[in-house]
């Protein structure tokens, strides 16, 4: 009895810990559930999208790459009544039913649009009624986004969007009860053990168990974990609403696979199976992906059809059974095709080294758990006619020299970078001859010898003080040797192991002359070629040798780049960018990148380098660029060999694109290539096809021309051979004759004569 | 389109000078160098002339002065970035962009830009001596007042 009594106090503390520490553990679990649900509810990829295809008279474009473009926004090809996203092309005339959008500046309403072509261009931009236009935009292309770590993507959507005939059929075939149990279904539990011999499989869990186990718990299949399963989901059906965990179930399941991208969500899947929004998903389409709920990968539709259509009618039965749907629906739906989108899969991008770009850029300003959950709008700078013209010169080239044969393997590489140089867009990024490998980004990430790329600062650097030097100085090429204190003295060599004498600085630099750049870079002092380099936009400390004058310093394609983006645009520096603007989810504006200008040198030198650019392509290095492009858009560049010929490059502009092309191998063995036939191939192949702009700087007013001869680079007259016009800063001209030109005074008596009495 | 013209008049002109064939070269061809075009490829021909986007221009420059008026500055300078993008050789956008970040107190990009409108301002010499004075007033504002007295004299000097 006394033993009795005394236990007693004890087994009633004991059950009350015991209690207590239930309690406890269920209220860490609901307060689990809860966080969880409310945050992950929402976790949404940042959604990047390209720059949106701007219409409007005047613009340069084919008519063809502009149904491209509508076919890859998944526009229908015939008018449908009342809906927009469609097109019809009558000839010379495109009709386009734009859908809605809400652009950085606002939303767009959904319109109908008259767009009419001729030569190339757009000559004419109406509205249904005919009243002419100013401009249109095309909705832009979606091209990545930034994910959670296991790649999920979704798209969100309310419940009241999704079909009604689609719940039923999820009801139907995975929790008959739903709308009834608590959380759990024992007569649903029955029913599978039930149906086992059967072979009818019936999975037992509710809609709110399979939630749970997707948010909160490991694959794994224990006893332990089943409780756990059963407690959180009561708990997770006494805080939410029947409604609300239908709505996020239907957002959060697992339906399918693009590559390395997980598709969750009714919504995302309607889009990437069928390319259309859930609500217009049809009673079969719906039933397709009720049925996937079950194995995505098993029921690939796309792999196995079979399988999948007879999984679809399943589903559809089933529905019909519980009279969800009536016999002649179920007989309609079971009759039509699969449909599904045959749009090849792009996994999380097909723009990898883009995407990668913009990631970076993005990491300055925010988090990255919110780029990767807060469902923000990126919209990039990529042009994706840009970046197909990009692609496609650098496989078709570096495809050409493998079937010469002679480089092996691993075999050869490249990489792109193509920017806008008036705003520093890039407009195009390749990482590497597979365009939708996700490894190496070459264009940012590999840092080569730039060769002769960098020789423009030398003649920038000297052409900014026109007491000194003109195009027309002439340039000693000949022998050098530089004996630096302390060090070894260096002997730069010209790639012909050639010297060439007394060479004009133009053709010095057209011809990619070692030795004259040599002199000339050591005479000016290399702390002025690096302040130029710098000024260029180079932001990386230059090896400080004489040697990194001809280029024996490491950049990657992007920073070669940024600096003749300075060059290319006459002298303003602009920050080489891939991001326009961002937004929230909802399309409230959150940041801009506006446009940034620093200039960094004066007009007249930068007109002048531009001149001897242009050089290079009409009659030095580069001039086989002729094969591409005519020699009317006076394209500027610079060809860049190193040594041995390990990288390829080629960088320069026309008048509305500025690019850099990068060839060789990734283990830096010798590739026997030059930049003027491994890179400058692609680069005209890829500016040919993207309506090239002249080159087309105003003539500063302080500049005047004169005709040179290059023998001497003094004045010349008709009678000299070669004689060429360049352009000189005002009063810097030689005042000099050529020995090849006539007596200056005797001209002037002729011509005097010549005016008195005509000729 | 109008400097496309005068650099198609210019180049023009080129033609009738001289013969600037290269003479035969003294030294041996530099190696870097690929053969150039053959002979028989003929050069692509140069794209034809597309007419101008005046309309979609005014348009936004119109939008974007409305912006200005009612002081929505980032709105003005998102319209006048894409009017930039469809005519980037446009010095009144440069201008107008430079007139607004004088407003919003970037000094150095109201001062690049309007050098920039300078560099494609031809000779609209009042658009020239606007620039310059938008100059002088940003480096003044910067309290550079050397600077910006030059800029002021080439106001002058072009406003005359």
């Amino acid at each position: 009895m006394a033993r009795r009594r005394r236990f007693r106090p004890y087994f009633r503390l004991g059950l009350l810990a015991l209690a207590l520490l239930a309690a406890g553990y269920v209220l860490y679990l609901d307060l689990r559930v809860r966080h969880e649900f409310e945050g992950r509810r929402f976790a949404l990829p940042a959604r990047i999208y390209a720059r949106p295809l701007e219409l409007h008279v005047g613009l340069r474009v084919p008519e063809d790459d502009v149904v491209r473009e509508l076919r890859e926004l998944g526009y229908h090809p015939v008018a449908r009544q009342d809906r927009s996203g469609w097109y019809v092309r009558n000839g010379a005339q495109l009709d386009i039913a734009l859908r809605p959008f809400i652009f950085w500046d606002g939303p767009q309403p959904a319109r109908e649009l008259k767009v009419g072509f001729e030569a190339g261009a757009v000559v004419s931009l109406t509205d249904a009624k005919g009243a002419d236009l100013a401009l249109a935009r095309l909705e832009p292309l979606v091209i990545g986004g930034i994910y959670p770590t296991n790649n999920e993507d979704r798209l969100l959507v309310r419940l009241g969007e999704v079909p009604k005939v689609l719940v039923k059929e999820l009801i139907a075939v995975e929790d008959r009860n739903f709308y009834t149990h608590w959380g759990f279904d024992p007569r649903g539990i029955a029913r599978a053990l039930l149906s086992l011999p059967t072979g009818h499989v019936q999975g037992g869990s509710t809609l709110t168990q399979q939630l749970v186990k997707n948010f909160f718990l490991s694959p794994e299949r224990t006893l332990r974990r089943k409780a756990l399963e059963l407690v959180m989901a009561v708990l997770l059906e006494l805080n939410y609403s029947k409604q609300e965990i239908l709505e996020t179930y239907l957002n959060e399941i697992y339906l399918g696979q693009d590559r390395d991208r997980a598709i969750h969500g009714v919504g995302l899947a309607a889009q990437f199976y069928f390319d259309k929004p859930v609500q217009s998903l049809t009673t079969a389409q719906s039933a397709l992906l009720v049925g996937l709920v079950r194995g995505p990968t098993y029921y690939d539709p796309y792999r196995h059809p079979q399988r999948a259509l007879e999984r679809r009618n399943l589903v559809l039965r089933e529905t019909r059974d519980e009279g969800f749907i009536s016999a002649a629906e179920y007989q309609a739906a079971r009759a039509s095709s699969l449909g599904l989108n045959p749009k090849p899969s792009t996994g999380t991008t097909p723009y990898p080294a883009f995407v990668d770009l913009v990631h970076r850029q993005l990491r300055h300003d925010y988090d990255e758990d919110d780029l990767r959950s807060e469902g923000l709008r990126i919209f990039s700078t990529l042009d994706p006619r840009v970046q197909a013209a990009a692609e496609h010169a650098l496989s078709d080239r570096l495809a050409a020299f493998d079937r010469k044969g002679r480089f092996g393997k691993p075999g050869l590489e490249g990489a792109v970078v193509v920017a806008d140089p008036q705003s520093g867009e890039v407009q195009a990024l390749v990482g590497g001859r597979d365009p939708r490998y996700q490894g190496f980004n070459r264009a940012l990430d590999a840092e080569r010898q730039v060769g002769s790329l960098l020789k423009p600062a030398i003649y920038l650097t000297a052409l900014q003080d026109p007491s000194r030097y003109t195009l027309a100085t002439m340039l000693d090429d000949s022998k050098f040797v530089w004996q630096p204190r302390n060090a070894e003295p260096w002997r730069p060599e010209n790639y012909d192991r050639q010297y060439h004498g007394q060479v004009p600085l133009y053709l010095a630099l057209a011809h990619s002359y070692n030795v004259a750049a040599a002199r000339l870079g050591t005479t000016l002092g290399l702390d002025s070629v690096f302040a130029t380099a710098r000024k260029l936009g180079i932001e990386r400390a230059l090896p400080p040798y004489p040697s990194t004058l001809l280029g024996a310093a490491n950049l990657t394609p992007m920073e070669v780049a940024q600096m003749y983006q300075t060059i290319a645009s006459g002298g303003f520096r602009s920050p080489l960018h891939a991001i326009r603007d961002v937004t929230t989810a909802d399309g409230h504006p959150l940041k801009r990148y506006p446009l940034a200008v620093a200039q960094a040198f004066p007009p007249d030198p930068m007109y002048l380098l531009t001149a001897g650019l242009q050089d290079v392509v009409r009659e030095g290095t580069a001039q086989s660029l002729a094969n591409w492009l005519p020699p009317v858009l006076g394209a500027a560049g610079k060809t860049g060999t190193t040594n041995e010929q390990r990288d390829a490059w080629f960088a320069g502009f026309t008048g509305a694109r500025v690019a850099v092309v990068w060839v060789g191998y990734d283990d830096n063995r010798p590739a026997r290539l030059l930049g003027a036939t491994a890179a400058l191939p692609v680069w005209g192949e890829m500016m040919a096809a993207l309506e090239p702009e002249p080159v087309a700087f105003p003539q500063p007013e302080d500049v005047e021309k004169a005709t040179i001869d290059p023998q001497s680079g003094l004045l010349a007259d008709s009678a000299c051979p070669g004689a060429i016009e360049l352009p000189f800063v005002k009063g810097s001209a030689p005042k000099d004759r050529a020995p090849c030109a006539g007596n200056p005074v005797m001209d002037n008596v002729k011509g005097f004569f010549q005016r008195l009495f005509g000729n | 389109m109008r400097l496309l013209l005068v650099f198609v008049a210019l180049l023009a002109g080129c033609a009738a000078t001289p013969p600037t064939q290269t003479p035969p070269p003294q030294e041996p061809a530099p190696v870097e160098a690929a053969p150039p075009a053959s002979p028989g490829v003929p050069a692509p021909p140069a794209a034809p002339a597309a007419p101008a986007p005046k309309a979609a221009v005014e348009r936004l420059m119109a939008s974007a002065r409305t912006d200005v008026a009612a002081s929505r500055l980032g709105s003005a300078e998102a319209t006048l970035e894409r009017a930039l993008r469809i005519a980037p050789r446009d010095p009144r956008l440069w201008q107008q962009l430079a007139r607004i970040r004088l407003q919003q107190g970037q000094y150095r990009q109201a001062e690049s830009l309007a050098a920039r409108s300078n560099t494609w301002a031809g000779a609209d010499n009042a658009l020239r001596a606007e620039n310059w004075s938008l100059i002088a007033q940003a480096r003044d504002a910067r309290g550079d007042r050397a600077g910006a007295s030059a800029a002021q004299q080439n106001a002058e000097r072009y406003g005359r």
